[in-house]
């Protein structure tokens, strides 16, 4: 009986995943249409554009390019659901992608009155990895760091080694996550309440590809919180043993 | 005045091969248009163009198999082939570069007004492999 049921339950979950990937697949291409005839317009390459007219163009743009990553997102839920997300490893710098992960975050950080900094210990290997994927993962934890500020933000990225890892940590002051909803942070679409109440928007697949990115990296990803004093996600990645000394 | 590159475009959606294939002509490229597999596989054998931009899911024919065609005809053979398509997954950008193709775009991460770039460069790339192999000859 309740063998029948999980296996109900695992069809039911394949079908969903499925129909996502389809979904996503056929909201690609408007998406790059409307994204290509901005870019076209604000390039200028048709016709002087107005100054106003350019900053609405820009925030259309901005807003088409949220939706091309939530449909990329939402394609990477459906190949983690079914055990197809592919990884491309390769030799991988983390204190070259926190740095890019700062510059990517820089004007909403600005926005949102938040400070970030970054600090690493010596040198740190490199990690194999796909350079793509953990950017994705690192992007994803920092955002969120920077997202759930209250007031006055401050975000600080660390990097250390320890042993044969590297682990990697962002702390911030903001909303913090209560105890009862720790076990669900890292599910796919959970979002908690507080965070909601802050910011409305936002899919809750953040962290669900972020774990699933590092994991399937050889990784681990976990985090310690005080609500309404802050919180700090970890996560580690082996070192890559080949080439350790080649930075 | 000088004869311009010919860019043949195979894309299946309307919109999007016009948005393409606009690009192109105002960087001063002739191009042709094609909006189904079949359609394409025949311009590309009988109007011989200087580079074909190939999406890949299309109707009647696919992408892969196009790519896989011109590879057995002497005439288009060496014709460079870019694939701008919305499969960005490893496995499929293997097979493209497997088949043949000189390079390949996913759709929703690259901006179109850097296509002309894109396009001369894999033109420079096939005029010098041609200098080359005339000059080994």
């Amino acid at each position: 009986m309740r063998r029948r049921k999980i296996k109900k339950q695992i069809i039911r979950h394949d079908i969903r995943s499925e129909v996502t990937s389809v979904i996503a697949h056929q909201l690609k291409t408007p998406l790059v249409g409307i994204k290509s005839s901005l870019e076209v317009i604000v390039s200028g390459q048709l016709g002087e554009v107005l100054p106003t007219q350019k900053e609405y163009l820009r925030i259309a743009l901005d807003e088409v390019e949220r939706m091309v990553a939530l449909v990329r997102d939402l394609l990477d839920a459906a190949r983690i659901d079914q055990k197809e997300l592919e990884l491309k490893r390769q030799p991988t710098d983390l204190v070259k992608l926190v740095k890019e992960a700062i510059d990517n975050n820089m004007t909403f950080a600005k926005a949102t009155n938040t400070e970030v900094s970054f600090a690493f210990d010596g040198k740190i290997p490199l990690v194999s990895a796909d350079t793509a994927k953990i950017q994705q993962a690192i992007n994803n934890i920092v955002d969120n760091a920077i997202r759930y500020e209250q007031r006055r933000g401050k975000v600080v990225i660390r990097l250390k080694m320890a042993g044969q890892k590297i682990i990697f940590s962002c702390q911030d002051n903001g909303i913090g996550i209560p105890n009862t909803e720790a076990k669900k942070i890292f599910s796919k679409f959970y979002r908690g309440r507080k965070a909601i109440e802050l910011v409305p928007t936002g899919s809750g697949l953040g962290l669900y590809i972020a774990r699933a990115i590092i994991e399937q990296s050889g990784g681990k990803v976990w985090f310690t919180s005080k609500p309404g004093q802050g919180s700090t996600f970890y996560f580690f990645l082996p070192v890559q043993l080949k080439n350790r000394n080649n930075r | 005045m000088e004869k311009q590159p010919k860019i043949l475009v195979i894309e299946d959606d309307k919109f999007l091969n016009k948005l393409y294939s606009d690009q192109l002509r105002r960087e001063g490229f002739e191009v042709s248009m094609a909006i189904s597999g079949d359609e394409g596989l025949s311009k590309v054998l009988n109007e011989n163009p200087d580079l074909v931009i190939l999406d890949i899911v299309l109707p009647h024919k696919n992408g892969f198999d196009i790519l896989s065609e011109m590879k057995l005809h002497a005439h288009t053979k060496n014709i460079p082939v870019l694939i701008v398509t919305n499969l960005g997954q490893d496995a499929d950008i293997k097979t493209g570069l497997e088949l043949g193709a000189v390079g390949y775009l996913v759709k929703t991460d690259f901006s179109i007004t850097k296509l002309g770039e894109e396009v001369r460069k894999y033109l420079v790339m096939k005029q010098k492999k041609f200098s080359h192999n005339e000059a080994a000859d």
